[in-house]
């Protein structure tokens, strides 16, 4: 009875307090805005909203995709962030972390290395939109030393998306290799000296031990990293407002753009909702992760 | 009962004390400067305090939905873009007791007057003339102004042919509205002060003969290089002023922005008959809780006594009757007196504005490096209107 009585005034005190939290916060602002995506005009339920957005061209523009031109629309421009961004920085990560363990000096790299992941996403947007400039930018600087042809990248359709997501890999780069370091260290040492006295190479050790023992960090890198690229918003804003010509536009943008912009805020609510749900689904590895964990 | 006394006291000074409001406004800097004098002459007259806030309209766009929402307000007095005004009718206070058509220029009051209502007021505003360049560089490589548009080609073949010119026209980038104010140029010069008035009111479609006509003039321009790449607008304004453009478009302010104004000269498209009058424009909140007051400084900003006190600072132009051609200085007067002879018309982008307005400036970026695209461009710009 004590027993019970205790578990009741835990819950109260430790745990109502959280949920209501949650539910004023979290819950009710997910449900409304659920709710606004399937608000018409007129205050009618209705799909009128999905309709229009999803016919606009704006999340997928088909006819453009059909003739190979810029803008695809902000779901494939996302997935290209995706496609390209995701492997090149996790990779990078995992290299660095590799590279940089037990080297003299390492922390002080990896410290300069991190110092992106530190740094406001509007900063970083100003300094990709300078990076890729015709007249200032280092990007130019290089290809000039190679004889390269050169221009304001971020100014043209075919180029700008490209240069938006190439210019943030120094952005989220020091991310996973700051996760992957930290995973490094939880490989115990004896499982290299194993290998070694069995004559493994290096590479083999790499693939065979480091990988695998690196698995449940990847997850969270991966995830992590998804997440980022899925709300990507305040580097595009900066760096070219999703143009020219929506050519480098993002999911999150053209909601923005639809709230307050177009102070359509059922619109901007249908995007919201397709972020919300692509999120939940890229956060499922991780969940499922948290969860075999517990397990064990 | 000293505690009493202090309770007394307390409720005595807020009574007595003068009102306060407060005014939110995009101008900083130089611009702040200019502006404060008009309050600071308000608040002597009034005896009412006026508290300054600088944001941009960008930034108002994302502040007050949710402030109305909550039926709270940042200022008393907002200047904010007319489009946002008319979409959020419900939220402001009608103006129409004190405000009165016939004291302003004719047009002014267009874009603040909805269902006959008026819900806000024109203030001073800038004019776009045409394209600015530097007399000395004229001088230097033998330019004229052109009287045709095969002279004004044949201009910008000219300097196009001058060691050293990145390109002929300066294109200023960073914000939107550099690339649409030539482009309104181009519409006003080829298809008259009807046609903006008409694209405003979606009277004209985008994609018709009619509006395709002035920008493709434009677009045949861009097609032969003649417009250099967008770049951040106060980067290419130091850069057109050494002389690796030749010529600039650019609203009044710009003769506040170079180190020798009397250098200047400025020409409009062969044929022009027509420019843009950019007029700020403020409205009251219904959340305010110094109606009165606001309203007193509203009347004081619309009319000719606080236009004059804003006139005589430089840069702006009076929308209000009866501002003395005097009380401007030289160079404005000179605009000043240019307007009376030309049709004066409202920024286009300013008075659609919302959704369109972001969607315009972004294709025009687009039109300005793949000018072969100008029909996916003006298809665009049809399916954005509201």
């Amino acid at each position: 009875m004590e027993l019970r009585k205790a578990r009741i005034s835990n819950f109260v005190v430790f745990v109502l307090p959280a949920l209501f939290l949650l539910a004023v916060f979290v819950l009710y602002p997910t449900f409304r805005t659920i709710f606004m995506s399937f608000v018409g005009p007129e205050g009618e339920l209705t799909l009128q909203n999905y309709q229009s957005v999803f016919a606009s061209g704006d999340i997928i523009n088909f006819k453009n995709i059909q003739q190979g031109q810029f803008p695809f629309g902000t779901l494939v421009h996302n997935a290209l962030w995706i496609a390209i961004h995701l492997p090149l920085t996790t990779f990078l990560g995992l290299f660095l972390a590799t590279l940089l363990r037990d080297v003299k000096g390492g922390a002080i790299i990896k410290s300069v290395i991190f110092l992106g992941m530190v740094m406001p996403l509007v900063v970083g947007g100003i300094m990709i939109r300078f990076m890729f400039d015709g007249n200032i930018g280092i990007v130019n600087l290089f290809f000039k030393t190679l004889g390269l042809p050169t221009q304001t990248w971020t100014a043209y359709p075919e180029t700008s998306l490209l240069a938006l997501i190439f210019g943030s890999v120094w952005l989220w780069t020091g991310f996973s290799m700051i996760i992957y370091s930290a995973g490094l260290e939880t490989i115990p040492k004896t499982y290299y000296e194993a290998a070694e006295i069995d004559g493994a190479s290096k590479l083999r050790i790499f693939f065979s031990i480091t990988i695998p023992m690196l698995k449940p960090i990847t997850v969270v890198v991966v995830t992590m990293t998804l997440l980022w690229e899925l709300k990507i918003f305040d580097i595009v804003y900066v760096a070219t407002m999703g143009g020219p010509g929506g050519s480098s536009n993002v999911l999150a943008l053209q909601m923005y753009l639809y709230g307050f912009r177009a102070w359509d805020f059922n619109k901007a609510a249908v995007m919201a909702v397709l972020i919300t749900g692509l999120t939940i689904f890229a956060a499922i590895p991780l969940i499922r992760s948290a969860g075999e964990e517990n397990v064990q | 009962m000293k505690k009493l006394l202090l309770v007394v006291f307390v409720l005595a000074a807020t009574i007595f004390m003068g009102q306060q409001i407060t005014v939110i406004g995009p101008w900083s800097g130089a611009e702040k400067d200019a502006f404060m004098p008009v309050l600071e002459k308000f608040e002597e007259q009034t005896a009412i305090e006026v508290q300054y806030q600088i944001y941009r309209a960008e930034d108002l766009a994302n502040l007050l939905p949710a402030q109305f929402a909550t039926k709270r307000t940042p200022g008393d007095v907002i200047f904010m873009w007319t489009s946002f005004m008319e979409k959020n009718t419900e939220h402001i206070v009608n103006l129409s007791d004190i405000i009165k058509p016939e004291n302003f220029r004719p047009g002014a009051l267009d874009n603040v007057t909805v269902d006959g209502e008026i819900i806000g007021i024109p203030y001073t505003g800038k004019v776009k003339p045409g394209f600015w360049y530097r007399k000395s560089f004229f001088e230097e490589h033998g330019l004229t102004e052109p009287k045709t548009w095969d002279e004004f080609v044949a201009l910008l073949e000219d300097i196009s042919k001058i060691e050293g010119i990145t390109a002929p026209i300066a294109s200023g980038n960073g914000v939107g509205w550099p690339l649409s104010d030539v482009t309104e140029h181009f519409i006003l010069t080829f298809g008259g002060a009807e046609l903006q008035k008409d694209l405003i009111a979606g009277n004209v479609n985008w994609t018709g003969e009619t509006a395709k006509k002035p920008i493709n003039k434009l677009a045949s321009l861009l097609s032969e290089g003649y417009f250099g790449e967008p770049v951040e607008w106060t980067t290419v304004l130091e850069q057109w002023w050494q002389g690796q453009y030749g010529l600039y478009f650019m609203g009044q302010w710009l003769t506040g922005m170079v180190d020798d104004p009397s250098d200047l000269g400025v020409l409009a498209l062969p044929g022009n008959e027509a420019v843009v009058f950019a007029l700020d424009y403020a409205f009251i909140p219904k959340y305010s809780k110094n109606v009165d007051a606001a309203k007193q400084l509203i009347e004081f900003l619309a009319g000719p006594e606080g236009q004059t006190a804003q006139v005589e600072q430089g840069g702006h132009i009076a929308s209000a009757n009866g501002v003395p051609l005097d009380a401007y200085p030289p160079v404005d007067r000179e605009i000043a007196e240019l307007l009376e002879g030309k049709a004066t018309v409202n920024d286009l982008d300013d008075s659609i504005g919302g959704m369109w307005q972001t969607t315009f400036w972004d294709q025009l970026k687009l039109l300005w490096v793949r000018p072969g695209r100008l029909d996916s461009v003006l298809e665009s710009l049809q399916s954005k209107m509201p």
